[in-house]
């Protein structure tokens, strides 16, 4: 289950983090690691540029923490470390003009929508065949609540092109699973 | 959030769905990794305590003689004396430091569309976003204008320098392009 980056660290933690404490540290580590490498799973869509987006987003978190004051939560520095992190690999591996969506008609019918009725692994395969930037701008609004302001300045694009992600991107989800066809999943998360 | 419509409920269901996908962890474990490079960087007792002995020397050795002076001298105000700015300034003061930030922000996002980075800029401009991340998650939590004026500066200064990393990398995009005509005549 997603949305677990709200978690609130004690600040007697956080002070003996501050302090250099491997065991603080560790602690700060456990509680973000898998909501930290879920967000970059879902972005990246490759497991070991996952990895390796968690690993520097958590150094540079843990290596400057003596200079957080304490009285903001510390979660919302790593989740936008952890963004920062991974649209820059984005934008590195991919340049900068990231494959996008063309316009699609997006006129959902009466039937349920089919991620209702899809189970995860349909879910996760669908994802996976959306262009990154397109899937990483459907997970900042949906899961992660960015506004389309927000998103626009991460993106380095405008507030209608959020909107238009979005938009395409859920059409071109319902294209992807409604088919009853089989689709093999590349970005499957693994539960533990 | 400002612009977060509720208009397609298909949204809300979709966001549902997503939210409901299994969390993953980093296979192998990540942490003796982190662990090994944090330890590599913990200052070591000595290294710490040097630094502070220097500045305890230091200090000692320039208050000594002015301490012997003070004795004839009216005694100069401590920082803790120095009156606040009054309310009216600090309001002043915040807000050139909000329209100096906007025109920043405005600038960067204007630029940055033109001005491809190499990886070692991308890698100074993500190092600079991520500290005024840290200072946007810290102004959430300000309470009133005492609190605030700081990190605005702090914001402030952190996009001058974000600014640079990207002007760089403009500067360099436009001189190749004036010098690629000339190479193609070659």
């Amino acid at each position: 289950m997603n949305g677990s980056f709200r978690i609130d660290i004690p600040d007697t933690v956080i002070a003996r983090a501050k302090r250099g404490d491997l065991g603080a540290l560790e602690t700060i580590y456990r509680a973000f690691e898998r909501p930290s490498y879920t967000l970059a799973l879902r972005l990246l869509g490759d497991a070991e540029s996952a990895r390796e987006v968690v690993h520097d987003a958590m150094l540079h978190l843990l290596e400057r923490i003596g200079q957080f004051r304490g009285d903001a939560p510390l979660w919302g520095w790593l989740r936008q470390i952890v963004v920062n992190e991974a649209l820059m690999r984005l934008r590195r591996e991919r340049g900068v003009a990231f494959e996008e969506l063309p316009d699609d008609d997006d006129t959902p019918g009466t039937a349920p929508p089919p991620w209702m009725l899809a189970d995860a692994r349909r879910l996760e395969g669908a994802l996976a065949k959306l262009p990154a930037l397109t899937r990483s701008v459907l997970w900042l609004y949906h899961v992660e609540e960015y506004t389309h302001q927000e998103i626009a300045a991460m993106t380095g694009k405008s507030v209608s092109f959020s909107k238009s992600q979005v938009a395409r991107g859920s059409s071109r989800l319902r294209d992807l699973l409604e088919p009853e066809e089989e689709a093999a999943p590349c970005l499957t998360a693994t539960a533990h | 959030m400002p612009d977060r419509d509720g208009t397609l409920n298909t949204g809300d269901a979709l966001a549902a769905a997503l939210r409901a996908l299994p969390d993953a962890a980093p296979q192998p474990d990540l942490w003796p990794q982190l662990a090994r490079r944090l330890d590599r960087r913990r200052p070591r007792a000595w290294r710490r305590a040097l630094p502070v002995a220097l500045a305890a020397g230091v200090a000692l050795a320039l208050w000594l003689p002015h301490g012997v002076l003070r004795e004839h001298r009216p005694a100069a105000p401590t920082a803790a004396q120095v009156p606040p700015a009054p309310a009216a300034a600090r309001a002043d003061d915040l807000a050139e430091l909000r329209r100096r930030s906007q025109a920043l922000e405005g600038w960067i996002a204007a630029f940055s569309a033109h001005a491809p980075q190499d990886s070692r800029g991308l890698m100074a401009a993500v190092e600079i976003e991520d500290l005024i991340g840290l200072v946007d998650v810290q102004l959430d939590a300000a309470r009133g204008s005492e609190d605030a004026l700081p990190l605005w500066r702090q914001r402030v200064a952190l996009l001058e320098e974000l600014a640079a990393v990207r002007g760089n990398a403009l500067a360099v995009a436009v001189r190749d392009e004036d010098a690629a005509p000339s190479t193609r005549r070659l």
